[in-house]
């Protein structure tokens, strides 16, 4: 309820009931507006004085029946709609779509383009992590710089994408059984230069945020999530091991080639926005070592397995379930196929954006007005994948 | 954490770096990022696509030489639907092979270039034409045929690796349709002015000579009046390229209409020609077995939108591998009911 501030009724400051001042809560509706809240997303806090003590995540705004879409389509024609979920990250999410029809209809996948799934799916890790930790100091107040050194090199790795699937954002570049385009000389080198040169970007932005005693203050036990509580609410991703909980689908299920490569996991300890910060700057580093022993290794070879029909593909009839790692958490395809095999019967997506979503009033309550906002940036959503 | 604010100042060195670098950075150019559009543009990647467009052969004739043969594929594969074809028929009702109406809803269009994959005919590609603004929201942004159609010499100039590989392709698909369609030929009573012979059409482009006095319309005129008269058949609409590319089909056709169709060599198929009739391919089947029936009911396009060519479809069905008689996309209604008649007929229903 709020109260009015007219001329007629004027504010008064009466004492409550233990002498102190009465005071009421507030309800403040932040969002659906795009620059505040990432998307159109809308949060429904009550508010005693600047403290949070209630919020409710309100969606929606961006539905577009991207499941019932896929179920009147055949199994190709989804592939586009999936760059659409988590527009940051097509590659990642074609990966995960076609990794899943791919498990219903037994396809094997060629080497080389095992080595260059990995290759763009990292690609798409360092251009998502850099970016979302820009958007999360833009929440803070750093107005655009550290944004914008992140989007510079974000263009140098979507120049690569449209070097190789001819989109820089929706790229529809997987296909079942392998690839659309092999990855030529010129885009291999390109990324071998991305690969060398981001090293010295990560120094040049840590040496900007990491110790800046602004960033430490304002995001320090700031938004903290219980390592039990991230596991009991599903969540995934680097926000699940900034809370300590060491899970990450690329080493459980070691899905694709990523058994073959040598990198670490890291984990938070204390779950705070600092923390899911510092998890972002060092899953960079260990996909750089991914990449450079990605791009080391990366054999000759098809680059899609000739036994694939691109059109009137039918999977045989039966059910499956695949995941994989995507920028921000794991990323999972539920597909049923009925007995004519042509398009899915049901069709669900596990988006990660959702369920870490979830959680967000219980990171909220109790803290400030203001630190809502980077509790928000620090969860790192698209409402794309969020509302589907 | 030592002085306050200490690792603040370290961060501003980074901006003032960064700064400074933007405009010195000892010629790497790495840091000067911004094109001063529309007057610089960046330069574009071969593979950079937005919409698509539909490739013809030859500037004389874009309508006659288009390689669309409106097999309607790439209007059913569309993800987002963005797509209408209407076949283009003469007055008789027999398709001319290629769309009369092409509209491609550039609103609704999510440039996933899935219509160039699918493709069977190398017809349709992806432009890199990204201005496209328009004053009207519904009809300005409604591409029609005339839009669409653009020279494959354009296809050339924007993505070179690409169409190189595909004239390849289409000209080892010509080569080899050619010396199949060779020794076919030959033993037909054909009058020896009309010889449907390859030399023929080309002797017909040869006639006009590129400095001989005609405005582009005559001339497009008669090379087509010409390519008729050696493929034996006035189509004055069809240009030289593709009236030598099908010529030798053609006179087959013609041969085989006026000669009856037991005459036809065993493994031959004189019905197999889209210009033909339905009722003009019925009548060449007759006396044949059942899987010929039913393949002279397809459209004859070999457009693989069933999933396998003409002859591989009918023997699907007559082998009773396939049950779905609604596969057949370019013959419309009228090949889904003549099959059904058929499979009636055969008491196979």
């Amino acid at each position: 309820m709020i109260q009015p501030i007219t001329e007629d009724v004027p504010y008064k400051l009466s004492p409550g009931p233990d002498g102190l001042i009465e005071t009421q809560t507030l309800e403040v509706s932040i969002g659906p507006q795009h620059p505040s809240t990432h998307g159109v997303f809308r949060m429904d806090c009550v508010l005693d004085g600047e403290t949070v003590v209630k919020l409710k995540p309100v969606m929606g705004y961006l539905h577009r029946n991207h499941e019932q879409l896929a179920e009147k389509m055949v199994w190709l024609g989804s592939m586009p709609y999936t760059d659409r979920l988590d527009y940051f990250n097509s590659m990642a999410n074609n990966w995960a779509y076609a990794l899943t029809v791919e498990k219903l209809a037994g396809l094997k996948v060629p080497e080389r383009a095992e080595y260059i799934r990995v290759i763009m799916a990292e690609m798409t890790r360092l251009l998502n992590h850099a970016s979302v930790i820009g958007f999360m100091l833009q929440d803070l107040g750093a107005w655009g710089t550290p944004l914008l050194y992140a989007f510079r090199e974000r263009e140098k790795i979507l120049d690569l994408f449209e070097h190789v699937s001819g989109s820089r954002m929706m790229c529809n570049y997987f296909r079942f059984g392998g690839l659309r385009v092999d990855m030529d000389e010129k885009a291999l080198a390109m990324a071998r230069d991305i690969a060398a040169k981001f090293p010295a970007f990560l120094g040049e932005f840590e040496q900007l945020l990491t110790e800046n005693e602004l960033v430490q203050t304002r995001c320090q036990k700031v938004g903290i999530l219980p390592k039990e509580l991230a596991v009991n609410g599903s969540i995934t991703g680097p926000m699940a091991r900034a809370s300590g909980v060491e899970y990450d689908v690329r080493k459980v299920d070691r899905y694709g080639v990523y058994g073959r490569f040598d990198f670490r996991v890291p984990v938070g300890e204390v779950g705070d926005v600092y923390d899911r910060f510092m998890i972002r700057i060092l899953e960079m580093h260990e996909s750089i070592k991914i990449l450079q022993q990605a791009l080391r290794d990366i054999p000759a070879g098809p680059h899609i397995s000739p036994e694939v029909k691109l059109r009137n593909f039918k999977v045989p009839e039966g059910d499956g379930y695949a995941r994989t790692e995507s920028p921000k958490g794991e990323l999972g395809f539920y597909l049923v196929a009925d007995k004519t095999g042509k398009q899915p019967y049901r069709y669900h997506v596990r988006p990660p954006s959702f369920i870490n979503l979830t959680v967000l009033e219980d990171m909220c309550l109790g803290q400030k007005v203001a630190d809502v906002v980077i509790i928000l940036g620090s969860v790192d959503i698209v409402l794309g994948e969020v509302d589907r | 954490m030592g002085l306050l604010g200490k690792n603040l100042f370290a961060g501003m060195a980074v901006t003032a770096r960064n700064f400074v670098g933007s405009y010195f950075d000892g010629g790497r150019k790495e840091r000067l990022v911004t094109y001063q559009y529309p007057e610089e543009r960046m330069p574009l990647p071969e593979n950079s696509r937005t919409f698509p467009f539909l490739v013809y052969d030859e500037d004389k004739d874009p309508v006659g030489t288009m390689r669309c043969v409106a097999c309607k594929i790439c209007e059913v594969e569309c993800p987002p639907q963005c797509i209408y074809i209407v076949m283009d028929r003469d007055e008789k009702g027999k398709p001319r092979q290629r769309p009369k109406v092409f509209d491609i809803d550039i609103s609704v269009c999510m440039q996933c270039q899935i219509c160039v994959e699918v493709c069977p005919f190398e017809a349709i590609k992806m432009d890199n034409d990204y201005e496209k603004s328009q004053y009207g929201r519904f009809d300005d942004l409604v591409e029609h045929l005339p839009d669409l159609l653009k020279s494959n010499d354009y296809y050339r100039q924007i993505k070179p690796t690409e169409a190189g590989a595909v004239d390849a392709k289409l000209k080892a698909e010509k080569e080899k349709k050619a010396k199949k369609a060779a020794p076919a030929v030959v033993p037909k009573p054909v009058p020896a002015a009309l010889a449907p012979k390859p030399a023929a059409a080309a002797a017909a482009k040869i006639a006009i000579p590129d400095d001989a006095p005609f405005t582009p319309e005559q001339r497009q005129w008669l090379s087509g009046f010409l390519s008729a008269l050696g493929a034996g058949v006035a189509v004055p609409s069809k240009s030289v390229a593709e009236a030598s590319a099908s010529a030798p089909a053609e006179a087959d056709a013609s041969a085989a209409a006026s000669a009856p169709a037991a005459e036809a060599p065993a493994g031959d198929w004189p019905w197999h020609d889209a210009g033909m009739g339905m009722q003009q391919r019925m009548d060449l089947v007759k006396d044949r077995s059942f899987a010929d029936k039913l393949m002279a009911a397809m459209a004859q396009t070999d457009c693989h939108a069933c999933g396998y060519d003409c002859r591989g479809y009918a023997d699907a069905i007559a082998a009773g591998s396939e049950n779905d008689l609604s596969l057949c996309l370019p013959g419309e209604a009228e090949t889904e009911s003549m099959l059904k008649k058929l499979m009636q007929e055969a008491g196979k229903v």
